[in-house]
This record gives C-alpha cells, structure tokens and sequence, in this order.
C-alpha cells in the first residue's frame, strides 16, 4: 500500500470520526440529561436533513446557510421531547425506551408521507478539487464536527451556563437546591441536541443519501460511542468517534467492506470488557 | 386466574381453531402472535428482577442457528435440536448475565442492545458455520410428535399454532411458578431496592444471572420454532432488532412485571397492526401503532394491566 492510500485512508478516517462525534452528541446529551435513551435519535439528523432538502429545494439556499436553518427548524421538537420526557414515570429507563421507540415510527412514518421512500441527496455545492480524496461536504462535517465540538467543551467548562448544565445533568436535585433553574437549564440543552441534531442532519445529507429508514444507523452510532466515550463526556465523545472513523477506514483499505463491522464490535466488546467497572461509572463521571 | 369459567371458554376457544380447519393465514398470523407473546414473557423474567435487557436477538438467533445446525448439519432429532436451542440460547445469555453485576439501567440497555449486534456481526462472517449472509436454507421442519394425534393437527400452520401456544404456556407457567417461589421474591426484592436486598443476605448476581438464563433458555426455543417454521436462517432475520425491541415494546405496552400483561400486549399490538392497521392504512400503518405506544406509556404507566386493576 502506497503511502498516499494510508494518508488518505487517515485523512477519512479522521473527518469521519469527528463528524460521527458530532453526530452522536444529541444522543449523549439527552441521556447524561434524563437517563433516556433516544431511539429517536437518527429520525430527527435525518429530519434536519430533509428540512435542508427541501429548504435548498424551494429557496435555492445555499448549503452554509442550511445547517443553521435546519438547527433552529429542530428546537421546538427537542423542546417537545423535554416535556415528553419529563413526564415519563419510573421506571425511567425502560418507559422511555418505549415512548421514543414510538415517537421514531412516527417520525419515520411522517418522513415517509412528505418526502416517500425515494432516496435522496443534498447537493452540496460544486465540486471542489479533492483535498487527501476528502470530498468537500466530507471535510466541512469533519471540521464542523470538530469545532463544535471544541466550542461546546469551553462552554461548558468555562461559563456559568456550563458549571449548572454540567450539575443538572450529575444530580438534578442537587443542582436545584443550589439554586440552579433546572428546568430552563435542562430546555436549553435539549434544544441544543435538537439544533445540533438538526445540523448534523444537513452536513450528513451531503454525503449520505437521505430516506425515512436511514436514522436507525445513526441511533447505534450514537450507542456504540456512549458506550466507547461513556456518558456525559465530550472529549471521551470525541475520542471514541475518532477511533470507530479511524478504525473503519483502516479495515477498508487493509481487509475489505466485509470486516468494517466486525471491527467496530471487536472495539466495542473489548471496551465493555476493559471498563469493567461499568459505562459511565469510572473516573470523571462528568 | 379469578373467573374459572372465563379460562376454561378461553382454553376451549384456543385449542379449538386448527380444529375447525381455519383459513391457515389466520392461523399462521394466530402462531405469530403467540410466538410474540412467548418472547414478551420470556423478556419480563429479566424485567422482573429489574434487568432491562435491548438485546434479546442473541438469544433468539442462537437458539434458531443452534437448533437449525443440529438438525441439518449435525443430523439430530429437530426435537433434540429445539432441546439445544434452549442450552445455547442459555449459554449466550450468561456473560450478559454476569455483566450486569457493573452494568444497571440505561447502560445495561446499551450493552445488551451492542451484544445482540455483536452476535450478528459474528454471524454475519463466520460464514463456515452460518453460511454467513447467504443464509441457510432447507432446514428441516419438526416432525410430527408420536402422540397418536391425527397428522392435521401437527402438520404445518396448525402445528406451528400449537408449539406457539405450547411455548406460551410453558413460559406463563416458568413465570407463575418462579413469581411465588424463593427466587420470584429475590428477583422483586433485587428490582425494587438492590442494596436492601443486599443487606438482607440476597446475593443480587447469581439471581441475575438466572433471569437471564431462564429468559434466554425460553427465546432461544422460540428461535428454533422460527426456524423450523419458516425453514431458512439469515442473520439479519435472526438476529433481527425487532426482536430485541418488540418484546420489549409490548410487555411495557401490556404491563410489566403483571403475569398477562406482556403476552396481552403481543396478542393486542401484533393483531391489532396486521388485522386492523396494515389493511386499513397499508402506508402509514405505523401512525396509529407509534401513537398509541406512546399515550399508553404516558397516561398508563402500568401499561393496559393497570386499566384492569383500577376495575
């Protein structure tokens, strides 16, 4: 093998790993929020990415200017998730398994009545020269990814709004008898994860194609890295998006599509067996 | 059960329709449903004591490969195959089983639900064994059992109908024995406060494990009667997340934890969707389904049973 396939196998990787990061944060922070778990999660990127298309569809806009829009075109929902969620009774884990199980089959059947099964593509502007045979939707998700990623890490660990995000989601009691507004605080970071959801959605539609069933993917893809990063942590987020990216070009470019998952499983048992005190409740918890 | 008579009517009317010699896609939708209902009972023995497991296609589809490779490759009794199936769908369900001594809650959920994809995965590529994603096909059926039964009875759709119903039985009545007995009560002890039962001398893992055993045991029958029912095995359908899921999605429906409640629930949502929803709203069938999950689990939270005992 060449040295250019392997800086170009790297190079994906990469941009892929920072993006799945990406992808998955919505996922990781409803469930270090309420303990839920979203199996809505990939219906509602693959929402934001149909609001892109049709957004570019009937406006024209260009693709810079759908990300934002599909992030805000999410809030309300993921303000509708909060109150749904925050009505669920105990056992929590268990009834909001369901009530999202359900709100993913009338997502995808919601999809389905505007949009139909045919599978779609966002284009995503002209095509740039390939930089490392990054394609320019590629990197932009990577980088993207990345930066928000980066953002959202200072945010949390320099603001106030973090410190009270960072209690509410550790023990909201607590958090509340500080004087912290839980509510407000746990709304504003579910329609972060709605917006972020929404943005990824744009970003994923330019390189993926786009159809009501595609979000179930990108659910696991949020579960193998809640269990790879643990929950609640960003830069564990975004080191397990980077090592299941890296991996999977890797295995490409060495062994083949056929070995690509078994890979990622390989990763994933040997995770669950390393941590074995448990996901979630090693060191730095938050 | 309180109303004797209403048992004895609902036993008659069960036993009765291959009798009659039903339209057999009634029958089969009829075998289908108490199939689910089985794997809604099976998964609420490890809900019982407090184990939320997403990952019950592991043990469905060892038991269906299990119990499919011994009849076909190995030459077994398909009878003696099904006995396997239960030994494989135990087997795989033990490492589950001592992971949740770390593992609770939404994380157990994960594990089991990365487990389950795991074991796809693997047999998606250990192609000497499963025939990898080609599948396998020509599995043999289960032969009719020497009861003295006129052959009407056990061939095809109503046999299928009757093991689903058999294996419904047997997992209502695991669920019955175990609920009054010594382990029924440390599973309850375990689910409502672990750290009290702890205190009382209840050692919370091997009661866990067992659960698991039990439920895998029980899932992985219900994988051989697929197998042997619909005769070809790929991984994707064996170790399908709908059957990680469903059973899941319908015991929380029904009401968990209650004895009738999960297989009510099955019998109620599969029925409900292929004889009321698909015919009626062939596109979106899955609207009305997705809503009422979702009003039962907020308005309801002990799901339907909850309704019969307000009466």
């Amino acid at each position: 093998m060449s040295l250019t396939t392997l800086a170009q196998a790297v190079a994906a990787g990469l941009a892929n790993g920072a993006f799945y990061a990406f992808l998955a944060l919505s996922f990781a922070a409803i469930l270090a929020l309420t303990r839920a778990l979203n199996l809505a999660h990939g219906e509602l990127v693959i929402l934001g990415g149909y609001v892109g298309y049709a957004a570019s569809r009937a406006w024209g806009l260009p693709p810079l200017l759908l990300v934002p829009l599909a992030a805000l075109a999410l809030v309300p929902l993921g303000l509708v998730w909060q109150l749904l969620l925050a009505r669920v009774r105990e056992p929590v884990e268990l009834n909001s398994l369901v009530l999202t199980f359900g709100l993913s089959l009338l997502l995808q059947n919601a999809m389905l009545g505007t949009w139909s099964a045919d599978y779609r593509l966002l284009a995503a502007g002209p095509e740039a020269p390939a930089w490392l045979g990054l394609s320019p939707a590629r990197a932009a998700a990577g980088i993207v990814g990345l930066g928000t990623i980066g953002l959202l890490q200072l945010l949390l660990t320099r603001t106030q709004w973090g410190a009270a995000l960072r209690a509410t989601s550790r023990d909201a009691e607590t958090a509340a008898l500080m004087g912290v507004n839980v509510d407000r605080v746990s709304a504003v970071g579910f329609a972060a994860a709605a917006a972020i959801a929404g943005a990824g959605g744009v970003l994923f539609a330019g390189f993926h194609y786009l159809h009501p069933a595609a979000g179930v993917e990108l659910t696991l893809l949020g579960v193998t890295l809640a269990i790879l990063g643990g929950v609640g942590r960003l830069t564990g987020l975004l080191w397990g998006g980077l090592l299941v990216g890296l991996a999977e070009s890797l295995t490409l470019v060495w062994a083949g599509t056929r070995w690509r998952e078994l890979v990622v499983a390989a990763l994933l048992f040997g995770v669950l067996l390393v941590r074995s005190r448990g996901v979630g409740a090693g060191r730095g918890d938050h | 059960m309180r109303h004797p008579t209403l048992a004895a009517a609902l036993g008659v009317a069960l036993v009765f329709p291959p009798l009659v010699a039903f339209d057999p896609y009634l029958l089969y939708l009829l075998g289908s449903a108490f199939l689910w209902a089985a794997l809604a009972s099976a998964w609420s023995l490890t809900a019982y004591a407090g184990q939320i497991s997403f990952g019950h296609a592991a043990y469905f589809g060892a038991g269906a490969y299990a119990s499919a490779l011994l009849a076909q490759a190995a030459g077994w009794n398909p009878w003696l195959g099904v006995a396997g199936a239960a030994l494989a769908g135990a087997a795989v369900a033990v490492p589950i089983g001592l992971a949740t001594h770390r593992l609770r809650g939404a994380y157990l959920a994960l594990a089991t639900l990365a487990y389950a994809e795991g074991c796809r995965v693997l047999a998606l590529n250990w192609t000497g064994l499963t025939g990898g994603g080609a599948g396998l096909i020509g599995i043999p059926p289960l032969p009719a059992l020497p009861m003295g039964l006129p052959l009407e009875l056990t061939r095809e759709r109503a046999g299928g109908y009757y093991l689903a119903l058999g294996l419904l039985l047997v997992a209502l009545g695991v669920f019955a024995g175990l609920r009054r007995s010594p382990i029924g009560l440390a599973w309850a002890a375990i689910r409502e406060r672990e750290q009290r039962a702890q205190l009382l001398g209840v050692a919370p893992a091997p009661y866990k494990v067992l659960a698991f055993v039990c439920s895998g045991a029980l899932t992985g029958i219900g994988g051989a009667l697929y197998a042997h029912a619909v005769r070809f095995l790929e991984p994707d359908l064996a170790f399908s997340r709908g059957v990680s899921i469903l059973p899941l999605v319908m015991a929380t429906f029904g009401g968990v934890h209650t004895l009738l409640g999960p297989p009510a629930g099955a019998v109620l949502l599969y029925l409900g969707s292929e004889l009321l929803l698909q015919p009626t709203l062939p596109r979106l069938h899955q609207l009305p389904y997705a809503l009422a999950l979702i009003l039962v689990v907020l308005c309801l939270p002990r799901g339907l049973a909850g309704l019969a005992r307000r009466e």
